[in-house]
């Protein structure tokens, strides 16, 4: 069954949903007036032009029919975001090399086939790259192995 | 003149041997993704963003420069040999480059893309060393109202200009501009809409939120397409063209030229939309326009022109405005941001060595970028047959460790997580991520803009229009929206 609304409503309730959440972050901030502006002026404004943008493209997509969805893909989607993470939650728990390793693993089970020598290789090859480049050459300072910190 | 003085100020600074090799160094790199068909100009000025922030401001600047037109050379490549864009600058590329190269003219069809756009590069150089200059120092007398208007018509009309949806590309921009308000208010010192996240005080940061959007977004979606066998067509044996070829092209070049130029200075303008244009020009003037799509050489010539004029002329705005035209121009203000430079017309008089810097090296970067894509076509053609998978985790890994390098924060590496995943959605909903970027850039200078405005004005907000170049700017603003929506609107009336 396609529904007709599309994206159009989706985007569409998603922005007043954020516009709402945004005015409800900015609930406690002090207004002020036009000429004394407090923080709060400026991100209430802007939150009211969202809301109303948010409702313009709902109700297109009501009314006239937006376009369908689209499928997602979902392994790619969640094995890259889960590679990254697993590199910011590693880095400074585990090391430079262990995360990097990390990273490879996952993103390469998001992705296409290929054979599980060659992901080794690559991981590999980039844990290299990466700490001679950063660390060596450029200087940073993360740490590297599991055991030296 | 002063304009020469200046220029040979800029071939100074740009000459040194340390800023020659980062202009080649951008030259090298942006060829490198303009052949590379999944890897844009706009994911790869994100990514090398933190590896610049260890080098002095105007190297920095020379390099990523050197990305985006040294991307337009590359593309052409790809365009020709493989029927695929390197980027969308050469989408009509393919149209007749890739026809050239199936009747064995892939070399011509390189050459003339090489020296066309080696001909805008110096063109349109030349064109930003006397235009800037002049329109800057009108930009110097605006006020805040000015300049809140200002910017409120270079974001409109950058999406005005662009492809999709307009409604979409408009929520973009003020989805950028509230994402652009979190963190500590400069003014007041309060935390705004932290969530109680310290890390959030400085604001999201710029690096994560464009990387997150541009290039680990790209990856999710290259990854879920099946790999493309890329077949260079061909074997390249003579490169240069015959005098047929360059009858036929030199006028193309030329319009091309001006073309770009142009269509470059506008907001949402640069690369694309100059070769769209140009193609398009091409064959309304041609005298067989049948012979479009069937190889014609000035096919290739004008767009590849046009998109490397615009490519630089797109400078101009950011430079002498401090308005960024599109997504990459964008991160490029964002990058003198975070080297203390605030992009304006006070650049040109407070950096001139920055300024006519960046400006001079473009000279030295095309010349370079010939020698890079001619004579080492071959070994271009042999990076096409590298696959995808060796190359994807690559990307990421530079994106890991270079948003941690920012701040030494994991943090960051959450926040690219979060905006690898919206961009995602993004591309999937049809929703434009370059206006959200744009708008996250200008978002503190408006509010600051609005807010100074007022208190001039003692709190009245007919400041706005009644002083008369903010109102005629909002009136452009007015004028583009309604050109757009005044169609939509009759037409739906017609139904």
């Amino acid at each position: 069954m396609r529904w007709r609304g599309g994206t159009d409503v989706i985007v569409g309730a998603l922005l007043i949903a954020v516009a709402a959440a945004g005015y409800w972050l900015a609930a406690d901030l002090r207004i002020g007036t036009a000429m004394r502006m407090g923080p709060g002026y400026f991100p209430r404004l802007v939150c009211w032009v969202l809301a109303g943008f948010g409702l313009l493209l709902a109700a297109r997509g009501l009314l006239a029919g937006g376009p369908p969805l689209e499928t997602w893909a979902v392994r790619p989607l969640l094995l890259v975001s889960a590679a990254i993470a697993a590199f910011g939650l590693l880095l400074e728990r585990l090391g430079l090399v262990v995360a990097v390793l990390a990273l490879v693993a996952l993103s390469r089970a998001g992705g296409r086939e290929g054979r599980p020598v060659e992901a080794a290789l690559l991981a590999i090859g980039l844990a290299v790259f990466c700490v001679s480049l950063f660390v060596w050459l450029l200087g940073m300072t993360p740490p590297v192995w599991p055991w030296r910190r | 003149m002063e304009v020469f003085a200046n220029f040979g100020l800029g071939l100074a600074v740009a000459g040194t041997a340390e800023n020659l090799f980062y202009c080649f160094l951008g030259a090298l790199i942006g060829t490198l993704v303009g052949v590379l068909p999944g890897l844009g100009p706009v994911a790869t000025v994100a990514m090398l963003l933190p590896v610049t922030f260890h080098l002095p401001a105007i190297s920095a600047l020379i390099m990523l420069a050197g990305i985006y037109y040294g991307a337009q050379y590359g593309a052409s490549t790809t365009a020709i040999l493989v029927n695929l864009p390197g980027e969308n600058s050469s989408v009509v590329t393919c149209l007749d480059g890739y026809q050239m190269a199936r009747q064995g003219r892939a070399g011509p069809a390189l050459a003339v893309a090489a020296l066309g756009s080696l001909f805008a590069g110096i063109a349109a150089t030349f064109f930003i060393a006397l235009f800037a200059p002049p329109l800057a120092e009108i930009a110097l007398m605006f006020g805040p109202a000015e300049y809140f208007s200002l910017m409120l018509l270079g974001l409109v009309a950058a999406v005005v200009l662009a492809q999709g949806s307009l409604l979409k590309a408009l929520a973009m921009i003020v989805l950028g501009l509230l994402l652009s308000l979190v963190g500590v208010d400069v003014n007041s010192g309060v935390a705004r809409m932290t969530v109680g996240l310290v890390p959030l005080n400085d604001g999201i940061g710029f690096v994560p939120l464009a990387m997150g959007l541009f290039a680990v977004a790209e990856v999710i979606r290259n990854l879920e397409r099946p790999e493309h066998r890329l077949l260079p067509q061909g074997r390249i044996t003579h490169l240069w063209p015959s005098w047929d070829d360059f009858r036929r092209s030199a006028p193309a070049v030329l319009r091309g030229t001006s073309l770009g130029t142009v269509l470059g200075l506008l907001p949402g303008g640069g690369a694309m939309l100059s070769s769209f244009a140009a193609y398009t020009l091409e064959k309304k003037l041609s005298r067989e326009p049948s012979r479009f799509g069937q190889g014609a050489v000035e096919g290739v010539a004008a767009p590849e022109s046009a998109n490397n004029a615009g490519a630089q002329t797109s400078f101009i705005p950011l430079l002498t405005l401090g308005i960024p035209a599109n997504a990459v121009i964008a991160l490029m203000a964002g990058a003198m941001m975070i080297h203390g430079v605030q992009p304006g017309p006070q650049v040109m008089t407070s950096n001139p060595d920055l300024f006519w810097g960046v400006i001079a090296s473009m000279l030295i970067g095309n010349c370079m970028l010939v020698v890079i894509n001619l004579p080492l076509i071959g070994l271009w053609v042999r990076l096409l047959h590298v696959p995808y998978r060796l190359f994807y985790p690559f990307l990421l890994a530079i994106c890991c460790i270079g948003v941690y390098s920012l701040n030494n924060s994991t943090f960051d590496v959450f926040v690219l997580v979060a905006f690898g995943a919206l961009g995602y959605a993004f591309l999937k909903w049809g929703c434009e991520p370059a206006p959200l970027l744009l708008a996250f850039v200008l978002g503190p200078l408006m509010e600051e803009n609005v807010r100074r405005a007022l208190v001039f004005s003692r709190g009245d907000a007919s400041t706005f229009v009644a002083r008369p170049i903010s109102l005629g700017l909002l009136l452009l603003t007015l004028v583009l929206v309604l050109a757009i929506v005044l169609p939509a609107v009759r037409r739906a009336r017609a139904n």
